[in-house]
């Protein structure tokens, strides 16, 4: 038992790939999002309420779950535009591009950093939420970033 | 390059050129502003500029969770000068508004990604001498 302390800088961790494979943790290739100042797993199911006459609390009964995965980040140039000669096409396009083509990519949030066993959560979706801001008082680029995962979030080990 | 540095070479230049070198001002380029007999050198060599030493603090303007810190910098250089209060010269005006834009040398072609430049100054009179101090703050990336 213990907290996931992320202090190190190499614990959490947000992966992107064009397949499984380049998206895990520590894959050569995989498209390490930098400058990440904050990231959220949304995991929630949908959730519908209603009242019956013979219950005075309202009951509920699940839905399909909503997964995304979101966050804020300083805006790096390769990362956003894209790195000539990448193998990994996410890569190689930028988020940019790869959002605004709606290319699906697989994606990995590491809790712990990428040694054997550290876990990690996976899934695929697209890239959305994209809206850069630059102002003096900021003095850098900075733009909240959103997937939205096609299907259910997987948790793994490494 | 040291922003005081910058600034001393942009005030070295002459009235013409931004600076405040002429035939009545002068710059000490090496010496700091220090008190020579319980007198400060800038009150004993009038129409002398003298440019302090650099004070520095650095803060994290972000942190990130790959440790990928960006700092900002804020740093604060002081010049003086003082003039005779019954003879100020004609060029004095001049002089005041090249000091006050001696802060545009500290841009981005001299390696500082410059966020905030300020400048301004406050005037003393204490018997025949006006002393201004000069404070130029920077805040940089």
């Amino acid at each position: 038992m213990g907290v996931l302390n992320i202090t190190a800088g190499s614990q959490a961790i947000l992966t992107l790939g064009n397949t499984e494979a380049l998206s895990l943790p520590g894959a050569t290739d995989g498209m390490v999002i930098p400058f990440v100042q904050d990231i959220t797993v949304n995991a929630a199911p949908g959730i519908v309420r209603y009242s019956v006459l013979s219950s005075p609390s309202s009951k509920a009964f699940t839905t399909v779950n909503e997964n995304s995965i979101s966050g804020n980040m300083l805006l790096d140039e390769e990362t956003f535009f894209g790195l000539a000669g990448a193998t990994n096409t996410v890569a190689l396009n930028g988020l940019f591009a790869t959002s605004t083509a709606k290319t699906k990519v697989f994606f990995t949030v590491a809790f712990e950093g990428s040694d054997s066993l550290d876990h990690y959560i996976k899934g695929e979706g697209f890239i959305g939420g994209l809206a850069p801001t630059a102002s003096m008082d900021a003095a850098v680029w900075i733009s909240p970033v959103e997937i939205i995962v096609d299907g259910e979030l997987e948790a793994d080990t490494v | 390059m040291s922003i005081r540095t910058l600034i001393l070479q942009q005030l070295a230049n002459t009235l013409a050129n931004g600076g405040v070198t002429s035939t009545d001002y002068s710059l000490e380029a090496n010496e700091l502003p220090w008190t020579a007999s319980g007198e400060p050198l800038y009150v004993k060599n009038m129409r002398v500029v003298y440019v302090s030493d650099e004070d520095e603090s650095k803060v994290q303007l972000y942190r990130t969770l790959d440790q990928g810190t960006v700092y900002q910098t804020e740093t604060v250089v002081q010049a003086f000068l003082s003039e005779d209060a019954k003879n100020i010269k004609a060029n004095n005006p001049t002089v005041i508004e090249n000091m006050l834009n001696a802060k545009d040398i500290v841009n981005t072609a001299n390696g500082y990604n410059v966020q905030l430049a300020d400048s301004g100054y406050e005037q003393e009179i204490e018997d025949s001498t006006i002393t201004y101090t000069f404070e130029y703050t920077f805040t940089t990336i």
